[in-house]
């Protein structure tokens, strides 16, 4: 980074003293005087208020430690507390990633489709995975409720981290307080975590976390800013703020070894359209990093082949500019930088005005067949009634040696598969039972013979 | 106090309730004259930008800046506006800004800008006007009684003087006459 030039600093300290050092962070010095005015309005706010409860404050130490800390790179958001996310004053605390503006054009333009729909349902469900401090569905309930008084949003955000979590309910019993519309929910859970490995984690996976919480299975919308930044580019290409002072958590999936840099930076993705199959989403929205990187979401998510279509927004996807759909059938809306993936089915597509949409029984039937139940085809052929929940019974005869546990385990399932269907029968009656999940118990050989375990944290 | 009907009489943005006036007779007021209507913008004639710099965003940067830069294209006019740090509010601040400078282009004098500049300037001046006023004839009411003070004060204790003006004076022809005293 080159060296602010003399000239300019004594410039600086001619118009005030406290600007050469935010030169620093800023490098431009009108930038650097809106950082500095916000810095004195803050230090005022804090002095009212430490007047109102009969406390002193010395106003000139305080700006001078603020200054310093700004100019040490800390991001002006977690000095101040707070960051504007479209017309929301979302509040910031350190080891939580700092709401982004782009997020925020995204969310409001997916909104801004979703409202001029003819029919929504009653309840919209949305669900957001890696909230962080829960700008995302914050900004869409605040969007969709000025613009329409018809629909009831469900809100369910989804983190790892506790310190987002606890900042996230904040947020929300904050917007709350100021417009008492719809549900909020905050569940603690880890993304990627594949629900069939052995955990020793404190997190669980999704969907054990979303059953175990008594928590609808089935959401409308999927939207997600997840980590997506490989390390190298974590080292290359993030400012010095970013990598001092947001956590890497929210930057950078984990690693996992024999996995390429950039197969580390995609890590989310697979996993999150996984979950959109899963829960059964008919809007997904994924942010991104850049244009590489949506084209390879985007042909991921056209090879899961459940979606009606697929768009790729850049950061102003407001403006009208579509690019001729590339490979795949995939436009390109906007201007800037590549910064989300949209993906609908079904019913989705009449939200969000599209023309292409699939009728409801191939919609159905292409969601099934992702799962790899049904061979790829004619439905008529699949058997008689494909639209049967079905369950993975081990098709091929067990091997003498494994036969007492493939047995045993295949009792479990098939009285599994008893409650699941009675409680499939039970869904319109709102009776719901807790009993564990299908796949909640499994056996394993022992010295003194077979042991029962359960598949929990 | 139940009785008589509450008026607010404020414009409707002051909603707090700290602002509400409270009239004692139920004549509405005279509504102010009224300001010529505020042109339209067409969002087909802006063009308007995020000013940041380029390179990667998203995750990859933390901006504080969210200045806005509005073009309208018919006139050419150009307005930056980055005061907050709401992206939002500089939008909207930025269309107030072009609408008047449309406007100023357009009506010249006639401008909303210009009459209440206008007004403004009209209220300060009678206000300086109204402040002479008052102070003169207070110093003239000062100036006698002080006279009146003076000529006793001098009557009394520094007989050589027979015209002392102002307190002032006396103050410092006595402060005079201590030091002389003291050495």
């Amino acid at each position: 980074m080159p060296r602010i030039g003399n000239s300019l600093l004594r410039k600086a300290h001619a118009l005030d003293p406290f600007l050469p050092a935010l030169l620093a962070p800023c490098r431009d010095i009108h930038a650097a005087q809106n950082e500095l005015r916000w810095l004195r309005q803050h230090v005022d706010r804090v002095a009212k208020a430490r007047r109102a409860r009969g406390d002193t404050l010395a106003k000139g130490s305080l700006l001078r430690q603020l200054v310093s800390e700004r100019a040490s790179g800390k991001p002006l958001q977690y000095i101040l507390g707070t960051e504007y996310f479209g017309d929301l004053e979302i509040r910031c605390r350190s080891g939580v990633l700092i709401p982004r503006q782009d997020t925020a054009a995204s969310v409001t333009n997916l909104v801004r489709l979703l409202r001029d729909a003819q029919k929504l349902p009653p309840e919209l469900r949305l669900l957001d995975l890696c909230t962080g401090t829960g700008c995302v569905p914050l900004l869409f309930r605040h969007e969709l409720y000025t613009a329409r008084d018809d629909v009831d949003l469900h809100i369910l955000g989804v983190d790892v981290s506790p310190k987002a979590l606890k900042l996230a309910h904040y947020n929300m019993q904050r917007a709350h307080r100021s417009m008492p519309r719809g549900k909020m929910r905050l569940i603690r859970a880890d993304v990627v975590l594949n629900p069939f490995a052995d955990q020793d984690g404190d997190a669980l996976p999704l969907k054990v976390a979303l059953n175990h919480s008594g928590l609808p299975p089935f959401w409308d919308i999927l939207v997600s800013n997840p980590p997506y930044i490989s390390p190298s580019n974590y080292w290359t290409t993030t400012t010095r703020s970013v990598r001092g002072y947001e956590p890497k958590l929210a930057l950078v999936p984990p690693s996992i070894a024999s996995q390429s840099d950039t197969e580390q930076g995609d890590l989310f993705y697979p996993r999150l359209l996984e979950i959109a199959r899963d829960v059964e989403a008919k809007i997904v929205l994924l942010e991104v990093a850049d244009l590489d990187q949506a084209q390879r979401v985007a042909q991921r998510a056209h090879n899961l082949s459940i979606f009606d279509g697929i768009e790729i927004w850049r950061e102003r996807p407001d403006i009208n500019t579509q690019a001729p759909a590339g490979v795949d059938n995939v436009s390109i809306i906007g201007e800037g930088n590549a910064r989300s993936v949209l993906c609908w089915r079904g019913a989705g597509a009449a939200w969000l005005g599209k023309a292409t949409a699939s009728a409801g029984r191939d919609d159905a039937l292409r969601l099934f067949r992702s799962y790899g139940h049904l061979p790829h085809g004619d439905a008529s052929q699949a058997g008689t009634s494909p639209m049967e929940p079905q369950f993975d019974w081990p098709t091929t005869p067990p091997s003498e040696q494994d036969l007492p546990m493939a047995f045993h385990n295949a009792r479990i399932a098939r009285r599994s598969r008893d409650r699941f269907r009675e409680r499939l029968s039970r869904r319109g009656t709102g009776l719901w039972t807790d009993h564990p999940y299908p796949e909640d118990y499994y056996f394993i050989r022992t010295s003194f013979g077979l042991q029962k375990r359960r598949r929990k944290p | 106090m139940s009785i008589l009907p509450r008026l607010r009489l404020l414009p409707s943005h002051a909603s707090t309730p700290f602002n509400i006036l409270r009239a004692f007779t139920t004549t509405p007021p005279l509504p102010a004259k009224s300001l010529p209507p505020r042109p339209t913008l067409h969002d087909a004639d802006l063009i308007e930008k995020f000013l940041h710099g380029s390179g990667p965003g998203g995750q990859k940067i933390n901006k504080t800046s969210s200045a806005v830069q509005l073009k309208h294209i018919p006139t050419g006019i150009v307005v930056k506006y980055q005061d907050t740090r709401s992206r939002t509010v500089n939008r909207k601040m930025a269309r107030k800004i072009l609408q008047e400078k449309i406007e100023e282009m357009e009506l010249g004098e006639g401008a909303r800008t210009r009459i209440k500049q206008r007004e403004v300037s009209g209220k300060k001046r009678s206000a300086e006007k109204k402040r002479r006023r008052k102070y003169r004839k207070l110093g003239e009411v000062e100036g006698e009684r002080e006279r009146e003070e003076g000529i006793e004060y001098g009557g009394g204790e520094l007989d050589g003087i027979n015209e002392v003006e102002g307190a002032k004076e006396v103050e410092s022809v006595g402060d005079g006459a201590k030091k002389e005293g003291e050495k």
